[in-house]
């Protein structure tokens, strides 16, 4: 099945968000948030920094339509946050004397869209995906993955520190997404790409409607095309790798001294792997809510921490930031790689830009590159480099 | 900066330390290099985008930075003092590290950025307003010219705590929910403060649970006090902990403020003179005590 892609201007796409606002459904998308806000503007025009930018972009639940921010810029946090939140309930507990009650939560969820999602945020939970479905099938991953339909808005690539295209993904991709926007002259081409995506555009074909024929769809495929393809050179400037090199590289040297080398300005701050769509690691702890009671939750744990693998004897395996950071970087292009046949990378370059101690995976993957034995090639038009074969 | 890189060059190349940690000029801007080798002396720069504090390299948890051998530093004047924090709690000894400092005009807020630029009230460090030690001390080479006041930020860091206590206290409170909701819990601020030096941090102990992991209200709320409490009369007011912060929590007001009470209290103020006790160190017959009942 498939249907051609839909005009439709930046008015209606407002108003098929606030169509699905309207039905009660939940929208998530990217909103211009303004830094450093208070509840109170007076508290908040004291506390703003003289220089800091006014507004951050961020993916929020939409309240309102007028709200989607379509400026194409990179959300801080990625989408992770709404799959694998920063702390969740696992269950609650009540104990009577020697009984205890378990209370389970939900795995169920009602049906969610996400309006221009980032494609590199949107690969990334598909990625994830795999270790979500390994050993065990994670219910609250998968019920929200299962309840949310995700349309991604074709990237303009954001700066120097993207580089999708070095690591499976591209800044027009759909890989985890159900359909892509892409901006036209007057407007965006909206295509699905999944059956869930189909549905979408289905079940929206009355509002989707409304501006047929007022693009004159050959030409403005061609755009969409050019505009794509743009994007694409643009972020295959900033890195190319040969992943499958890197990969046996990383896996064959693990005691090189380059990676010790690589890592030792870093501070173990662990704010990249917040920051990251595809760090998908967790701690369970339990959290006492009074006498006899209280919550099992996850939260978000990095590896960049040294409490990550101190085991209960007192022994820690990796227990220098050097060994830490080879991890991280083991974890994403060596051993995810091997296991489930993708890098854990979607080359959002978050990591890079939330570094303020200047760790740069764009370079640091250019000098694994070149120690791989593989010089970088810049040949324009190359095949996009693939870590899934 | 040759005055700079000639002594980098010396100290490393007749072994009087192996490893000279400064900024350097890379890809996204400023940041801290590792010359090992006599030269990569020449790798080293100093501008007002080195707005790093590499004193945090000295903290005893960097083990793996330990490991390079001796270290030589180069510091601001406000860097300096958090040298001298680490010397006033034993945590080093002054024949441990030798110290190059940088006389400096202020810095840039953020380090990323392609070329040094001349301060304005809008890019320049609020910190650097309230600096006291343009010319380091405590250090063993002093290099560079003596340099003018940055410029007065639009908003200080004082005026800014100044106008959010003028707020009733329940606008307060909105404030600091807001910004605490917004944490999540990676502990970035912990990590690069040069002066958070506990082995085993107060939020990683379980038995008992003192702040809960979660990143939720009251989690995010006891785990920022905590460690703004830990660190009064200790930090230094580098603000790395503010500017590591991925989700831009304005730490530096509530450190500040909590420089502001020390002072008011016990006539402390941050310096770079380790044989200064700090209160947290200290006792003294007229220490205020009202609290104790």
């Amino acid at each position: 099945m498939s249907i051609p892609p839909i005009f439709l201007t930046e008015s209606t796409l407002r108003a098929l968000a606030a169509d699905l606002l309207g039905a009660g459904t939940q929208v998530i998308a990217p909103v211009a948030v303004e830094v450093r806000t208070s509840p109170s503007a007076s508290a908040s025009a004291a506390c703003r920094h003289p220089g800091a930018a006014p507004v951050e972009i961020e993916y929020r639940v939409l309240g309102d339509a007028a709200g989607l921010d379509l400026g194409r810029r990179l959300p801080v946090l990625s989408l992770k946050q709404f799959f694998l939140p920063a702390h969740e309930a696992l269950c609650r507990w009540r104990q009577r004397g020697t009984t205890v009650q378990v209370e389970a939560v939900p795995t169920e969820f009602a049906p969610q869209v996400v309006l221009a999602a980032k494609p590199c945020d949107s690969a990334a939970l598909a990625v994830v995906d795999k270790v979500m479905n390994w050993d065990y099938a994670d219910e609250l991953w998968n019920g929200r993955r299962a309840a949310t339909t995700i349309i991604n808005l074709a990237c303009p690539v954001i700066d120097e520190s993207c580089f999708c295209t070095a690591v499976g993904a591209s800044p027009d991709c759909t890989k985890g997404a159900d359909a892509l926007l892409t901006p036209v002259a007057g407007g965006y081409l909206l295509e699905a790409t999944t059956e869930k995506g189909w549905a979408f555009l289905a079940a929206h074909a009355e509002r989707l409607k409304s501006d047929a024929g007022k693009g004159g769809e050959e030409p403005l495929g061609h755009q969409a095309a050019d505009e794509r393809a743009a994007a694409r050179a643009r972020a295959a400037a900033n890195l190319e790798i040969d992943a499958a090199s890197v990969r046996a590289w990383i896996d064959s040297h693990f005691e090189d001294p380059l990676l010790a080398a690589l890592a030792v300005r870093c501070n173990g701050c662990g704010a990249c792997t917040s920051v990251c769509p595809t760090c998908h690691c967790f701690d369970i702890v339990d959290e006492e809510e009074g006498v006899g009671r209280g919550t099992r939750r996850r939260c978000w744990d990095t590896c960049q921490a040294p409490t990550f693998t101190l085991h209960a004897s007192g022994h820690n395996p990796r227990d220098d930031q050097n060994s830490r950071y080879r991890q991280r970087i083991n974890h994403k292009f060596a051993i995810y790689p091997l296991k489930f046949g993708e890098v854990l990378c979607t080359g959002c370059g978050r990591c890079t830009r939330v570094c303020h101690a200047g760790q740069d995976l764009v370079e640091i993957l250019a000098a694994i590159d070149v120690v791989a034995r593989r010089p970088s090639t810049t040949t324009p038009g190359a095949p996009d480099t693939e870590a899934a074969s | 900066m040759s005055e700079l890189r000639d002594i980098a060059r010396a100290i490393l190349a007749d072994g009087r330390a192996r490893v000279v940690i400064g900024w350097e000029d890379a890809r996204r801007g400023a940041r801290p290099v590792f010359a090992t080798d006599p030269d990569d002396a020449d790798k080293l720069i100093f501008d007002a985008r080195c707005v790093h504090n590499l004193v945090t390299y000295l903290n005893p948890r960097r083990d793996n930075v330990a490991e390079l051998g001796k270290i030589a530093l180069v510091v601001k004047g406000c860097d300096a003092k958090a040298v001298a924090g680490l010397l006033r709690e034993a945590q080093l000894g002054r024949d441990d590290v030798v110290l190059i400092g940088v006389r400096c005009g202020g810095v840039l807020e953020a380090s990323d950025l392609g070329q040094p630029l001349a301060l304005t009230p809008e890019n320049v460090a609020p910190r650097c307003h309230e600096c006291d030690v343009r010319e380091p001390n405590l250090v063993d080479y002093l290099v560079g010219d003596p340099q003018p006041d940055p410029p007065r930020p639009a908003m200080t860091i004082d005026e800014r705590i100044a106008a959010l206590e003028s707020r009733p206290l329940e606008e307060r409170w909105a404030f600091w929910t807001e910004q605490f909701s917004k944490c999540v819990r990676c502990y970035a601020c912990r990590q690069v403060c040069p002066l958070c030096i506990c082995e085993r941090c107060v939020a990683e102990k379980t038995r008992p649970q003192w702040i809960e992991p979660s990143s939720h209200a009251r989690g995010n709320m006891s785990w920022n006090i905590t460690r703004a409490l830990h660190l009064a009369g200790r930090c230094v007011g580098c603000g790395e902990c503010e500017r590591f912060c991925p989700v831009g929590i304005p730490l530096s007001l509530m450190n500040r403020k909590l420089q502001q009470i020390v002072a008011e209290r016990y006539g402390y103020v941050v310096s770079d003179d380790p044989e200064k006790p700090a209160p947290i160190g200290d006792y003294r017959l007229d220490d205020r005590q009202e609290f104790i009942k």
